[in-house]
């Protein structure tokens, strides 16, 4: 028996350049028990879909067609107050933003108890506390934890109260938004066993929309496929995934960076060889050096020396504190260390005489991760491509200027006549980043640090974004300092990996030793919580996420480095 | 409601801001510019065509009421003084068009002064930052506690007499406060937003990053912030007149309804005598909220979506 | 206290001694940088005062001692910094030989009560009309009809007061001209003195509520659609929670934040237009003292009132940030900043 219905619904946006069709005919239904995924990149209608089922689309827009029933509920006529009444009993929706999903001034147990009011009236004070504490413990959460007010937990932890809010009165339906979007992977991997396991303790249908093919294969039976607004694909998650009859969904598929395998950036043509003129001293050196906040370690002491000589690519990974992109920004000189000496070609960055400091920034250029803050939104694009370049003296006239970045413009796959004298926000995210990659195509440094440069860009581009990027290496012979959370890519394109954890360096080594064959714990753990786009491949192995993050607690911080390797060109020692 | 999270929330912040291609097309800040115009209009064309030595000699038949009115000892309004004279005599037309531009002149000249001390401090205190930021915060944080008014009461009761540039200038400072509070926040986060790192790996220098990728993207602030000043400027201003205090012997509208309420005009209904004053500063308040309402638009999107 | 971290209350502390300090200095420092010294001005008006007086010479020599006006500049300072923290600011000149401690004891009150009445009702009900405006719930008449009454709102409460003044009071005679109570009442708890407070108080409170309530109206609505668009709305609506409970608890309760610290911030101005609107109406408050001491160039009286409302300001200033913590467990956490 299906627990959701929907028939032929098509959403319209209107708008002042007439009318957004954000959602057209689209049908599915879901069973009781059944888990289905809905994947799109952004503005295929998938969350527009979640709020249609809830009732809560945002004006203006409105659905103009179609039906949508939950069990005997017809949603779109349903009175006001008995939607009300059917929201979170019947059919609950846990959010993607769990960081501000809850009402950071009520603690979090009230926000639970406040809903169980709305719908059962006050009820008996003393059961309503045994069934809290049996909510947060279903889900994980220490019997405190609803004491707390929300800027107290951690993200993982607001996200699991929003799934013991979710399932809460056993509702028959889930709808859960991207719920593990904010999360890295080990959290990421707790928060997804968590919300299986509760689902299938009550029973209800699953809905989970998302945009990663990894985590749909690990967590759904049946997968429908979004491209604005239209469905593509819809079938058994098996069936999609490993015969995809759509053009777009095979494009998902294979735009998912797997370690070993073949590489997303394609064969890569033998390139030239290009070697900068030999110089003795190194492009970049760290001396020993460390950073604190207040009593915090963000970095632990280390120094390497990158010569320069022959291009390398260099990844730093790590999850979110840990300290990769304050190594990042320390490289950039926007961060002093707290000891220790930054070296650019023998020189301290931090005692540079006006013509040595340009020099440094003609030289070291950066991707930032954010490209919608990259771009003045007073300035037309061309800005963030012009300036520079007449700062550091390549202008010779305006015209050669416009010449550089037509042909920055197009080797990153842009059309410079469309793009060029455009305002910041009328560009994509990811016209933007490339537009960034040109601007550093442009300037022909020696070193690039790309901080996380594609993960705010939509799937189906990041290879190509991260293809325009190495291209940097191969063709120009510009060395990078890869910054990423993403070991799958990491692994296709570096020369070298470095893994970061808690400011420390775990383990370093080429990345066929590192990310194929990893040794130490931390970075185990690291690849085996990532979701594989392979139903028939194993989410974490045998333990249990729980287990993996008590075991992760329990690690012992001190251990040594583990080296796997050299590669020459570059190399690293971490001292006390 | 808006930002919904998720796909859409991008969506529709690219049409919000294809429908708002000229944000500074707006009736309110339209209207309310339109309003100050007037009055600034007023004291040119005033200046022109009447005789402004009315509004000291005061040879005129006393408490006049304006044309088309009578006063209680049963005179009637001439168009000698279209509308009316003051309890000496004065010509009112003529007070109005030498002390409206006043009020409007000391107000802008506070707030700029102000603005300027505002702009400078608050950059100092976000690009220097250490000491340097602490001492700006703290004072700047202590000294918008205090209203201005009552240090300006006592500084003016005992500096007697003085000029029209003096009082904006003990005006301005006391409204630098706000000001570099804005701009200090501003700059704390501009200086960690993408495209400021940008200019800096670009090579550009500090005054290039304050000048020109800044203070571009903060103008909407700066001039919301600048209007504000205005107000409170004029209101201290206006306030400080109708204690008596400010200056003595150039006519102001706070000094006309200072001169006004002392002579009783409220009791014997000389309504002209305060109320035409009080008319156009009004006009001039609503002028100001017009326009910075008008600029909460431009800056903050969302406040259009209600109208 | 114990849920107020330290850090946050020393910070409130130093700032309110700083404050104090500060306007103290400044009331001190600047008359002696002017032209003319106000002491010579109030020792002349002394002298012609006291003309009458048998024992003239004795008590402006004595006078003259306590002023201190011999000895060096930083010992004047000193001496004066010490009579402001015992709120001793000397003798009026002009009712010589009252002590200025006491005409601002008599007068405080009423400002106080005055104060209470119209600042702190007029942001409630300037909240409660923002919120309302912003409800999309609430019927189309009031949020379009309010905004539009708003913009006479932007008026200081003088100009209100003159017109409030002349309608009520001169033409129609609703209300009293001047005052806080009637000249024929006893000042008493009686019934009489109460309804004539209440009558005389009318028009003062009202001509200072109906021009402020529209800036706390319009900030608290700029709030309440930022926080309509916040994601913990959205679960809250999500969770089928009552409309009106989500309107209460968790938009209202989450946009008031930054209007209480804005109310802070606003107080001294607040203020300052009371003082006005007392002047005008002549009421009995710190407003009329300050006025007549002007007209008769009485400058003790002068300082002390302007320190004291100052005093008051910070004051206030400083019980809204001891309340704020409680309002938001955010500070609670990471004490410092707001």
């Amino acid at each position: 028996m299906n627990v959701l219905n929907v028939s032929d619904l098509s959403i319209d946006f209107p708008t002042a350049r007439g009318v957004v069709h954000a959602l057209a005919d689209l049908s599915f239904s879901v069973a009781r028990g059944r888990r289905l995924g809905i994947i799109g990149e952004s503005g295929s209608g998938k969350t527009t879909t979640a709020l249609a089922v809830m009732r809560m689309l945002a004006s203006p827009g409105f659905v103009s067609g179609g039906s949508i029933r939950l069990g005997d509920l017809d949603i779109l006529t349903l009175p006001e107050d008995r939607m009300r009444r059917a929201r979170l009993r019947r059919v609950s929706y846990i959010p993607q933003g769990a960081m501000n999903s809850l009402n950071p001034v009520m603690r979090v147990e009230d926000q639970l108890k406040d809903a169980i009011v709305a719908h059962e009236g006050r009820t008996d004070r003393e059961a309503l506390r045994t069934r809290l504490a049996d909510a947060f413990a279903g889900v994980g959460l220490p019997a405190h934890a609803g004491s707390l007010y929300p800027h107290e937990l951690s993200g993982g932890m607001k996200q699991r109260v929003c799934i013991a809010l979710g399932v809460i009165l056993n509702p028959e339906l889930i709808i859960a938004d991207e719920p593990t979007s904010a999360l890295d992977v080990v959290t990421q991997r707790q928060v997804m066993q968590t919300l299986k396991d509760v689902q299938k303790r009550i029973g209800a249908a699953l809905i989970l929309i998302g945009h990663d093919m990894g985590l749909m294969a690990q967590s759904v039976d049946e997968l429908v496929v979004l491209k604005d607004g239209v469905l593509v694909e819809h079938g058994d998650m098996r069936r999609v995934i490993e015969n995809p009859s759509h053009p777009y969904t095979r494009e998902l598929v294979a735009s998912v960076p797997l370690v070993g395998g073949e590489s997303f950036l394609g064969n890569s043509v033998a390139a030239p060889e290009i070697t900068r003129s030999r110089e003795d001293l190194a492009l970049l050196e760290f001396e020993n050096v460390n950073k604190a906040y207040g009593g915090i370690t963000a970095l632990h002491p280390m120094s390497f020396s990158l010569s320069g000589e022959e291009p390398r690519v260099i990844s730093i990974v790590g999850q979110s504190g840990s300290g990769k992109s304050t190594m990042g920004s320390i490289m950039l000189g926007f961060n002093a260390p707290s000891t220790g000496r930054v070296l650019f070609e023998g020189q301290d960055i931090a005692r540079m005489s006006q013509h040595q400091s340009r020099e440094f920034r003609k030289n070291v250029q950066a991707v930032f991760q954010d490209p919608y803050a990259c771009f003045n939104p007073f300035y037309r694009v061309d800005h963030a491509l012009g300036f520079p370049f007449r700062r550091f003296g390549y202008a010779t006239s305006d015209a050669q200027v416009q010449e550089s970045m037509h042909l920055a413009c197009q080797s990153v796959g842009l059309d410079p006549a469309l793009i060029l004298r455009r305002y910041p926000h009328e560009l994509s995210g990811g016209q933007r980043q490339r537009l960034i990659v040109a601007r550093a195509l442009m300037l022909n440094p020696k070193l690039l640090v790309a901080d996380e440069p594609v993960s705010m860009v939509d799937a189906s581009l990041r290879a190509t974004i991260l293809k325009n990027i190495y291209d940097l290496k191969d063709s120009h012979g510009i060395s990078i300092f890869y910054i990423t959370h993403d070991l799958a890519t990491a692994y296709h394109v570096s020369d070298y990996v470095m893994v970061l954890y808690k400011g420390q360096v775990v383990e370093v080594g080429p990345p066929k030793e590192v990310i194929g064959d990893p040794r130490h714990p931390y970075t185990q753990l690291l690849i085996a919580s990532i979701p594989w786009p392979d139903p028939d491949r194993e989410w974490g192995g045998t333990t249990t996420a729980a287990e993996d993050i008590a075991a992760l607690d329990a690690m012992d911080h001190d251990a040594p480095t583990v080296f796997r390797g050299d590669v020459p060109g570059f190399r690293l020692d971490v001292g006390e | 409601m808006t930002g919904v999270p998720g796909s859409r929330a991008g969506e529709l912040k690219g049409w919000q801001m294809r429908r708002l291609e000229s944000p500074w097309m707006n009736p309110k800040l339209f209207w309310g510019a339109g309003l100050l115009l007037a009055i600034v209009a007023l004291g040119i064309i005033g200046r022109l065509f009447w005789n402004l030595d009315l509004a000291f000699t005061g040879a005129a038949p006393l408490k006049l009421p304006p044309v088309g009115f009578e006063n209680l000892r049963g005179q009637e309004g001439a168009w000698v003084h279209p509308i009316g004279t003051d309890g000496s005599g004065r010509d009112m037309l003529a007070l109005i068009v030498i002390g409206a531009p006043n009020s409007l002149f000391v107000g802008l000249l506070a707030s700029l002064i102000g603005m300027s001390l505002g702009i400078f401090l608050g950059f100092s205190a976000g690009f220097i930052g250490g000491r340097t930021d602490d001492i700006i915060r703290v004072l700047s944080d202590v000294m918008i506690t205090i209203p201005p008014l009552l240090i300006l009461v006592v500084v003016q009761s005992a500096w007697g007499d003085v000029s029209l540039t003096m009082m904006a200038l003990l005006i301005a400072g006391f409204v630098w406060q706000s000001p570099t509070r804005l701009i200090r926040a501003q700059v704390l986060s501009m200086k960690q937003s993408g495209y400021v790192q940008m200019a800096r790996l670009s090579g550009a220098s500090t005054m290039h990053i304050m000048f020109r990728e800044m203070l571009p993207n903060l103008v909407p602030y700066l001039f919301g912030s600048f209007i504000a000043n205005v107000t409170t400027s004029i209101v201290t201003a206006v306030g400080l007149e109708v204690l008596g205090l400010g200056p003595q012997r150039i006519p102001t509208l706070g000094r006309t309804i200072y001169e006004a309420i002392n002579a009783g005009a409220l009791i014997q209904n000389l309504w002209w005598w305060w109320g035409i004053p009080t008319l156009l500063l009004g006009l001039m308040f609503i002028g100001l909220l017009l326009i910075n309402l008008g600029l909460d638009e431009v800056s903050n999107p969302r406040l259009r979506k209600l109208q | 206290m114990g849920r107020i971290p330290r850090s946050y209350l020393l910070n409130r502390v130093v700032t309110l001694l700083l404050t104090v300090w500060i306007a103290a200095t400044l009331i001190w420092i600047i008359p002696r940088l002017s032209p003319v010294d106000p002491a010579d001005i109030m020792l002349g008006r002394m002298a012609a005062g006291a003309g009458a007086v048998e024992n003239a010479d004795q008590i402006l020599a004595q006078l003259k001692e306590n002023f201190g006006l011999n000895d060096p500049l930083v010992i004047q300072y000193l001496k004066y910094i010490r009579n402001v923290v015992t709120l001793d600011f000397g003798l009026s000149t002009a009712t010589f030989p009252t002590r200025v401690s006491t005409l601002i004891a008599r007068a405080l009150p009423w400002t106080v009560g005055l104060m209470l009445l119209s600042v702190v009702i007029t942001f409630f009900i300037g909240n409660a009309l923002g919120a309302i405006m912003a409800w999309d719930r609430s019927p189309k008449l009031v949020r379009v009809a309010i905004p539009v009454a708003m913009v006479f709102t932007s008026i200081p409460p003088i100009l209100s007061g003159l017109l409030l003044m002349w309608l009520f009071a001169a033409k129609l005679r609703w209300f009293p001209l001047t005052s806080a109570y009637g000249l024929t009442v006893e000042p008493g708890w009686t019934w009489g003195f109460v309804q004539s407070v209440i009558h005389h108080g009318f028009l003062p409170a009202l001509s200072i509520v109906i021009v402020t309530f529209g800036f706390w109206a319009l900030g608290m609505r700029g709030l309440m659609i930022t926080v309509q668009g916040e994601d913990y709305v959205m679960l809250a609506k999500a969770k089928g929670l009552r409309p009106r409970y989500i309107l209460y608890r968790y938009m209202i309760r989450n946009a008031i934040l930054p209007q209480i610290t804005a109310f802070a911030l606003k107080i001294g101005l607040l203020v300052a237009g009371q003082v006005l609107v007392e002047r005008i109406f002549a009421y009995n408050g710190m407003g009329k003292l300050l006025y007549d001491a002007i007209l008769d160039q009485d400058f003790p009286v002068i300082q002390g009132v302007s320190f004291v409302i100052i005093l008051m300001t910070a004051v206030s200033v400083f019980l809204v940030d001891l309340v704020y913590p409680f309002v938001d467990p955010r500070i609670r956490h990471d004490g410092g900043e707001t």
